[in-house]
């Protein structure tokens, strides 16, 4: 029987898409590619809306 | 304790109205630069140049700067505090702020203002430490979190790359 997880599996599979969404260490390129799509500007309000949904979530805010 | 909701943009834009000069570094830079990142405070790197120190005072008191590992006893820094080339690890009115008086193995403003390029943010013009020499001091610290932002910064610089 064949005791390797599945994940090991899955995870090769889903780290080796034939595009390069991903690289070879694993860093998400799609999302580099849109944040440099943006001015500094609006990677800054990204990063500021980023932290205030973490934080919503955390339950940290009572603001919708 | 209740902190506010981070907001970089209003403590750099106090600490450029009172002409402190400063370099950004760490994950606000990172982000900056395009790096999919996220990060709580925003990192700095003063001169420590007796005029600069004295502007630097005067923006920690119009933002309510005080130290946050002290809970509530809201222990404000001191000009000797800034001039050293320790870590500050603040709580603003804006946000966490974490002045740092040299970083990686002892880098610090004058160090890295060669390093430098020029980011426009709104009406702001803002000196942050280029992608490159960011993930060389990044290498240089023993911090877990640090080493593991770098394949990410190494990704971004790549892609930048391309694209210029």
């Amino acid at each position: 029987m064949d005791n390797k997880p599945i994940y090991k599996n899955s995870e090769k599979a889903f780290l080796s898409t034939d595009d390069d969404s991903y690289s070879e260490d694993g860093v998400d390129l799609t999302l580099i590619r849109w944040m440099l799509t943006l001015t500094p500007t609006e990677r800054l309000q990204t990063l500021q809306q980023n932290i205030h949904s973490i934080r919503k979530l955390r339950g940290e805010t009572s603001d919708s | 304790m209740k902190h506010p909701i981070p907001d970089f943009l209003e403590i750099l834009s106090t600490l450029y109205e009172h002409k402190v000069d400063f370099i950004i570094v760490g994950g606000v830079c990172a982000v900056l630069h395009g790096a999919p990142v996220t990060t709580f405070d925003l990192d700095l790197v003063h001169s420590r140049s007796p005029d600069n120190l004295e502007r630097l005072m005067s923006s920690l008191k119009k933002l309510g700067a005080y130290y946050r590992s002290r809970g509530e006893q809201r222990l404000t820094p001191r000009l000797s505090d800034i001039s050293s080339p320790g870590h500050q690890l603040l709580m603003t009115a804006y946000g966490p702020l974490d002045l740092l008086g040299t970083i990686g193995i002892g880098h610090d403003y004058e160090d890295l203002l060669k390093h430098c390029i020029t980011i426009e943010v709104g009406e702001l013009r803002l000196n942050a430490l280029d992608l490159q020499t960011l993930i060389e001091v990044k290498k240089e610290t023993i911090s877990e979190k640090d080493k593991a932002i770098i394949p990410i910064l190494k990704r971004t610089l790549e892609e930048k790359s391309k694209q210029s």
